[in-house]
């Protein structure tokens, strides 16, 4: 794509200008959007909060007032973010120009951020290491290679193909191919998760092992459950992304947020592999 | 107990009244009025009002990088106010053996609050107030990289700050919501086991400042790659830049592993779960070595950036180049590095292997190495310099003597025999804080003082800048000093009395060298008074400067980017925005991104020798015309 070099630079900065109809209206730099954003997020934190003294027989607080907080919190959350992306990426998308700077750094960032997730999930995994080398096994283990887990591993695998064609399909642009397999991935995502809950479901009621059963209990609802927490995220960013892309966005030069988001679809993909066989098999062998 | 947290809370009532009143004057003070205005300029061009909503909306909605700076050191300046006073307390209680005015867990809550908030709400913050603000200036960009993530990030901080405060608020109203007394460290089982939901609080509370510094470092790391100026290259990047580059990688790794750790210790506290459980789990160790591998960088993380400022002011005042750029650089991103590889050297005694702290032993001791290049090269600056003892000039060599005391201190921590003596006494208190606040906070000083002319557009009050400077030096030395003799008398850290047995220690000597310490605190209490005192009636009254070289740099070729900045938004302030270049600037985003007085080749000092034609090329300083 050569005629994207020269302008590289050239267009340094017309994309910082927040959109002229952003809330509040006809400032150059000001937007309600991230204060909104910013108090729904900490709102779910004083929910938790909440949460922890509404807990046990002498709660502190009334129990439901954790759960009401953390409903408004997320709504507003939800709403500053949706406020944020929309007016900053998605209103005048076509209008915007072609950005290649933008699109740069944004991936630059993605990349970033998943540098920052693997301390997320180091941490959790030095915990179980920490384990492993002790006494194995400590106490009972569940049954843990099931054909469950090897399907839906496949079936992760699998979505991290069909994402890639997608890309690849609408570089080319063909738009319909992408489409189909953009929701296809989106749709693997979404058993995925469902296999996960039936996993959970499995264990908890049937093999009665909880996260409270004791170190490895600990280890394997730990990872698992934030792992499944980022699915559920990468879930939604697809969504997004396949929402944008049926009303007609994106083009063969115009994909950044089809990019961020396969970069995440793809970390999440491997950190499953990688959990797969230290936590599942590893645990067992 | 009672007193003591009635005084406290009264404190900080009183001073929370204090900066509502500052903050309500700045920002009528700052705030664009277009009624107000002499011809509306800027008002009506385009479809874009260059200005921001005027009074309490232009805060809470502010994505310029410069706004959301002032923000950062303002909230930091707060919780250095309440960190300080906590601090004091803790002085004022060791003054007698028995204790002179708080019992023993209002004590802990006060160390374990004084700790935290100088070093999450304080420390990181208001390092994050001077990125903010003149990374982008520094380097020609038009702002952040992402701006509404700067916004976002800094929101989450006064949350942050009052789940982890709240138990002073909640204490006595008697509902069972203390404050955390699990000391910073939070070790557990101490933090696990604690039934206190307070603690829970606390760990939310940082757990979400976490939050906030890891958007800040993928904020900033994504700015400096990608939004320098085109003349501005990896050879001449301010040693400032670098220093936040290398912190905001820090930062990337530590404080998202240090959220974890924080999830599991609240899964322990309240799910059952075994992560830290003795036996069992990963047990206390496992703690130690999570908390460790976060809280070494983390000091780093603090004390990079405070080197960065100091590199950065010290030779405008010595009148020579920063000696050994080059060197600077690298040992700064060898301790980047390195500063993964030290952490065990704080379980030096926890009965880890030992071929384990031998390794780590060396390490440590490898880290001191880039330090001390560092500290060489601001000697040799000052070196044959032309010296000026102006109040950020004298904050840099303070530091430069500070830093000395602490990094020596150090390396002997580093060294297990000598820790396995010295490990969990005052001589550990002593050589931290002759870096926290002996170094970093006199960088930190250094920085506003420095660039005051610049975020205020105004002049400090010189004679109580330099009243500051002695008072804090002084206090910190005697405070500090006899920390360390503390430490080597035996007296163990974070105890709340200490009628120990003469066979122990001698008590005498012990409570003499505590309430020198007290006394120095008392210096050091006075000097921050005239700090905030200085600051804001400077800020509101303070002389405006109109010079755009308040600090004769021009001379010796050091007049950089952010003074050339402030040198525009003098001259286009003087001739009113009318003319049609300020018309046309009033499209572009922001300050001095075709700032054309980059060209200074690879020197990365000598940016400023051709600034005088940068004036007529950036009119659009015009946006901070709102100011006069
Ligand atoms: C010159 C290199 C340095 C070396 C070799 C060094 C070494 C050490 C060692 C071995 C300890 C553990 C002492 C003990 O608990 O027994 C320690 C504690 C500590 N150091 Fe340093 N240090 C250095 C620089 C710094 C810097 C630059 C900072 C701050 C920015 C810092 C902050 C701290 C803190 C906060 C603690 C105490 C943590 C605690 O137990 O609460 N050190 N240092
Ligand atoms: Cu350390």
């Amino acid at each position: 794509m050569s005629l994207d070099t020269n302008e590289d630079h050239g267009d340094h900065g017309g994309h910082h200008l927040p959109a002229v109809d952003d809330w509040p209206r006809g400032f150059g730099e000001a937007s309600w959007w991230p204060f909104v954003t910013a108090v729904g997020a900490a709102g779910i934190y004083v929910a938790a909060a909440l949460f922890v003294l509404g807990r046990g027989e002498e709660s502190i607080v009334d129990p439901v007032l954790g759960p009401a907080a953390f409903a408004g919190s997320a709504l507003a959350f939800l709403v500053g973010v949706y406020g944020w992306l929309y007016h900053a990426f998605v209103v005048n998308f076509w209008e915007r120009g072609t950005d290649r700077h933008s699109g740069r750094t944004l991936r630059f960032a993605m990349l970033l951020f998943l540098g920052s997730e693997l301390a997320t999930f180091g941490a959790g995994f030095v915990y179980y290491f920490f384990i492993r080398a002790g006494a194995w096994p400590p106490g009972n283990l569940p049954h843990l290679v099931s054909s469950l887990v090897l399907v839906n591993t496949a079936i992760l695998v699998a979505s991290s193909f069909t994402l890639h064609f997608a890309h690849v399909a609408l570089r080319k642009g063909k738009r319909n191919r992408f489409l189909a397999l953009l929701a296809t991935t989106l749709g693997l995502g979404v058993v995925f998760i469902g296999g996960q809950a039936l996993e959970y479901y499995e264990f908890i009621v049937n093999e009665k092992f909880t996260i409270a059963e004791g170190a490895f209990g600990s280890a394997f609802y730990g990872l698992t459950g934030l792992h499944g927490l980022h699915v559920s995220l990468g879930a939604v960013l697809l969504g997004i992304v396949l929402v944008r892309a049926l009303r007609g966005q994106y083009s063969a030069g115009r994909h950044t947020s089809v990019s961020t988001a396969s970069m995440y679809w793809h970390f999440v993909d491997v950190v499953w592999v990688f959990l797969v066989v230290v936590l599942y098999v590893g645990a067992t062998v | 107990m009672v007193p003591g947290q009635l005084a406290l809370t009264v404190l900080m009532g009183v001073f929370l009244v204090g900066v509502a009143v500052f903050l309500s004057r700045v920002e009528d003070w700052r705030s664009y009025r277009p009624a107000a205005g002499s011809g509306g300029y800027g008002e009506a061009v385009g479809e874009v009002r260059r200005e921001k909503p005027g009074g309490l909306v232009r805060w809470l909605t502010t994505v310029d990088h410069k706004d959301i700076g002032l923000l950062y050191g303002t909230y930091a300046v707060v919780a250095f106010a309440v960190g300080g006073l906590m601090a004091f307390l803790i002085r004022v209680q060791l003054i007698t053996p028995g204790g002179a005015i708080v019992d023993n867990s209002f004590y802990n809550s006060i160390l374990t609050s004084h700790g935290i908030t100088m070093l999450f709400l304080f420390g990181t913050p208001i390092i994050a107030a001077f990125a903010n603000y003149f990374v982008p200036l520094l380097i020609g960009a038009d702002d952040m990289a992402f701006p509404r993530i700067n916004a976002i990030a800094f929101w989450l901080l006064p949350p942050g700050a009052l789940l982890i405060w709240v138990g002073f608020f909640t204490a006595p109203l008697g509902v069972g919501i203390e404050p955390a007394q699990t000391s910073w460290t939070m070790y557990t089982p101490l933090s696990a086991e604690q039934p206190n939901p307070g603690v829970d609080l606390m760990l939310l509370g940082l757990h979400l400042t976490g939050v906030s510094a890891t958007m800040g470092a993928i904020n900033f790391i994504a700015t400096i790659f990608t939004e320098r100026d085109e003349s501005v290259t990896w050879a001449n990047l301010d040693i400032f830049s670098w220093t936040i580059l290398t912190q905001s990688a820090l930062i990337l790794f530590a404080f998202p592993l240090l959220g974890s750790a924080i999830v599991m210790l609240l899964l322990d506290r309240n799910l059952a779960t075994t992560f830290y459980a003795v036996g069992e789990g990963g047990g206390p160790i496992l703690w130690q070595h999570l908390f460790w591998f976060f809280g070494h960088p983390e000091v780093y993380i603090l004390v990079l950036p405070p080197m960065g400022l100091v590199s950065y002011i010290l030779p405008k005042f010595a009148g020579r180049k920063l000696f050994g750029f080059k060197f600077i650089v690298y040992s700064t991103l060898a301790i980047g590095v390195l500063s993964f590889g030290v952490w065990a050297h704080h379980m030096f005694t926890t009965g880890i292997d030992p071929r384990l702290r031998a390794s780590f032993m060396a390490v440590s001791l490898a880290i001191a190495i880039p330090s001390a290049v560092k500290t060489f090269n601001w000697i040799t600056t000052m070196w044959n310099g032309r010296i000026r003892l102006t109040t950020p000039m004298l904050f840099c060599i303070g530091f430069v003597s500070n830093f000395i005391l602490g990094g020596v201190t150090g390396v002997f921590l580093a060294s297990i025999p000598v820790d396995q003596v010295l490990h969990d006494t005052y001589y550990v208190v002593g050589h931290f804080h002759y870096i926290v606040m002996g170094a970093i906070g006199f960088a930190v000083f250094a920085g506003i003082y420095y660039w005051f002319p610049v975020f205020t557009g105004r002049m400090y009050q010189r004679t109580l800048g330099k009243a500051h400077f002695w008072l804090s030096m002084v206090g910190t030395n005697i405070t500090f000093f006899a920390m360390l003799f503390l430490g080597y008398l035996g007296m163990p850290r974070r105890y709340a009395t200490y009628q120990f047995n003469e066979a122990i220690a001698p008590l005498d000597l012990v409570t003499l060298s505590h309430q020198a310490a007290s006394i120095g605190a008392v210096l050091l209490l006075v000097g921050q008074v005239v700090f905030v005192w200085n600051l804001v009636n400077s800020w509101l009254e303070g002389p405006r400067v109109e010079d755009g070289d308040p600090w004769d740099l021009r001379e010796t070729g050091q007049h950089d980017r952010e003074f050339a900045w402030h040198e525009r938004r003098i001259e286009t302030a003087i001739t009113d925005g009318g003319s049609d270049q300020s018309s046309a600037g009033d499209l572009d985003p922001a300050g001095s991104g075709d700032d054309p007085n980059a060209a200074g080749g690879d020197d990365p000092t000598a940016a400023g020798g051709d600034d005088s034609n940068a004036t007529g090329d950036d009119p659009d300083a015009a946006d901070d015309g709102r100011d006069q």
